[in-house]
């Protein structure tokens, strides 16, 4: 009776860890999105400019965001300030890091999603826009961008999903978000339940991205 | 203004146009008068779409002067093109409209918002107004209701009378079509037709390019023959197409 007490308690402690920790992961989510999503339309279009320098530059950060680990960038963002400035950031800095890597790391990845949908737009498209008057402006956001979303979205939504998994690399820069916590806890009661649990969290996080997801794609799929 | 005549709806004069090392507008010349209709054919590749789209501003001319309803779109200075100002331009892009050989419609919008859309938030005409226009063109297009497809749910002779109907929306005063049924099967083509003859008949301003002899023949006022890069031939439609001058025209109607 006592051992089971006990393990219920022990439960207990390990969700209401996890579920505190997965507020951190949910604030890692959002705001990454927030961040990466225009910054990745920024870099796709320069990445497009006509501009050799601009096109170039931003072909190189594409390349070197994709091309290296997101932990090390991780890393680099944290300790940079310290090892390059000598500055120290405070703590808080740790989050801060944190969304700052993975806003310019997705967006690497976003930036090419972007430019394969543009690029996959006919031509046809701009010139009958551009024959009936339409401004540059309204182009883009009226003709061209609500097609280009609807083409993306299977894309953006595996880039989604991997994020919801990839917050738990946080833990390298010691945040205490869901996964620094389910290790924490798996080291200190000696079993892998923390992990399972933590495991689960992501799962149904997922699950419910994908609902929503394939609703909006659902939503556009009134026209082919 | 005095030297503007305001029956000539299209002047172009003397244009050349080269996509790199090839000169594919080698000075063209044509003028249109209102309500006058104007079949363009001649073999593919001899530059018919570039003189379109260079007179619907999609391609920028290298030389020669080109005047819209009246308004200078570009004036020759020293043997190079100058244009007007972005201004001008989409001024003179409200006096024109354009019909593609594939539609180009816009997928994700219903017939009525492709149709209105221009009108609302280019011309700024209320939405009663433009749907109010919208009505009166399906209806002479045969496409009443079809107001709230979607383009995919349309066959291709639908989809290109939406996209007159579009290009007619913004009350142009004069229309361009490029090769309008090239992308249509046969028994689609008729409707097209039609539509584009009745248009003729009410005395719309048009240049065509087509493959169509017959319907050239029948209601075109006049035809231009155009082979590489040129103008070899123009004259009364009935007349050119019964009775062409040129060899290289005799050689090209002799296909069809
Ligand atoms: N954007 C372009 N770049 C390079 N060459 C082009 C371009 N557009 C057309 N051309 C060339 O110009 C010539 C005339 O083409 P086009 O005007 O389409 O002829 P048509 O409509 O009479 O078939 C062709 O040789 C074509 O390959
Ligand atoms: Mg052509």
């Amino acid at each position: 009776m006592e051992g089971t007490n006990q393990a219920i308690q022990t439960m207990v402690a390990t969700l209401r860890q996890l579920t505190q920790g997965f507020g951190l992961s949910l604030a890692i989510f959002g705001l990454t999105l927030l961040f990466s999503i225009p910054l990745g339309l920024l870099i796709c279009k320069g990445r497009m400019s006509k501009i050799t320098v601009v096109s170039l530059l931003c072909r190189l950060y594409i390349s070197v965001l994709r091309g290296t680990p997101l932990m090390l960038q991780l890393l680099l963002v944290y300790f940079g300030p310290y090892y390059v400035f000598r500055v120290s950031l405070g703590n808080d800095y740790r989050f801060i890091a944190t969304i700052i890597a993975f806003s310019l790391n997705y967006a690497a990845y976003f930036a090419e999603i972007f430019r394969g949908g543009i690029q996959s737009m006919s031509k046809g498209q701009y010139e009958a826009a551009t024959v009936l008057g339409f401004s540059k402006a309204q182009t883009y956001f009226k003709i061209i961008l609500p097609q280009v979303i609807k083409r993306v979205l299977p894309s953006v939504s595996n880039e989604i999903i991997t994020l919801v998994k990839d917050t738990s690399l946080a833990q390298v820069l010691s945040v205490a978000e869901m996964f620094t916590r389910a290790s924490a806890a798996a080291s200190k009661q000696v079993s892998v339940m923390p992990f399972i649990v933590a495991g689960l969290f992501y799962y149904l996080m997922n699950l419910l991205i994908e609902f929503i997801l394939n609703r909006v794609e659902k939503s556009m799929s009134y026209y082919s | 203004m005095s030297d503007v005549n305001n029956d000539i709806v299209l002047e172009i004069k003397d244009i050349h146009k080269s996509f790199d090392k090839l000169e594919v507008l080698q000075g063209i010349d044509i003028t249109v008068e209102r309500g006058e209709v104007v079949a363009v054919i001649g073999p593919s590749g001899g530059g018919k779409s570039t003189l379109l789209r260079c007179a619907t501003t999609l391609e920028k001319v290298d030389s020669g002067k080109i005047v819209i309803g009246g308004d200078v779109l570009c004036d020759d200075v020293d043997g190079h093109s100058v244009y007007c100002d972005k201004k001008l331009e989409r001024e003179i892009r409200s006096k024109f409209g354009l019909v593609f050989q594939n539609f180009n419609l816009f997928p994700h919008f219903s017939v009525r918002r492709n149709i209105t859309e221009a009108l609302i938030h280019v011309h700024k005409k209320s939405k009663e107004e433009a749907d109010a226009i919208c009505d009166g063109l399906l209806k002479k297009m045969d496409l009443e209701a079809k107001a709230d497809e979607y383009p995919c749910n349309l066959s291709g002779g639908q989809q290109q009378r939406v996209s007159i109907a579009r290009a007619l929306a913004t009350n142009p005063e004069i229309i361009f079509f490029d090769e309008p049924t090239s992308a249509l099967d046969p028994e689609l083509t008729k409707g097209v037709l039609t539509v584009i003859k009745e248009l003729a008949q009410e005395k719309m301003t048009m240049v065509i390019v087509t493959h169509e002899m017959s319907f050239a023949r029948d209601v075109a006022d006049r035809i231009v023959f155009m082979d590489g890069g040129v103008i070899v031939e123009e004259g009364p439609a009935y007349e050119l197409v019964t009775n062409p001058k040129q060899e290289r025209t005799k050689a090209f109607l002799a296909g069809y």
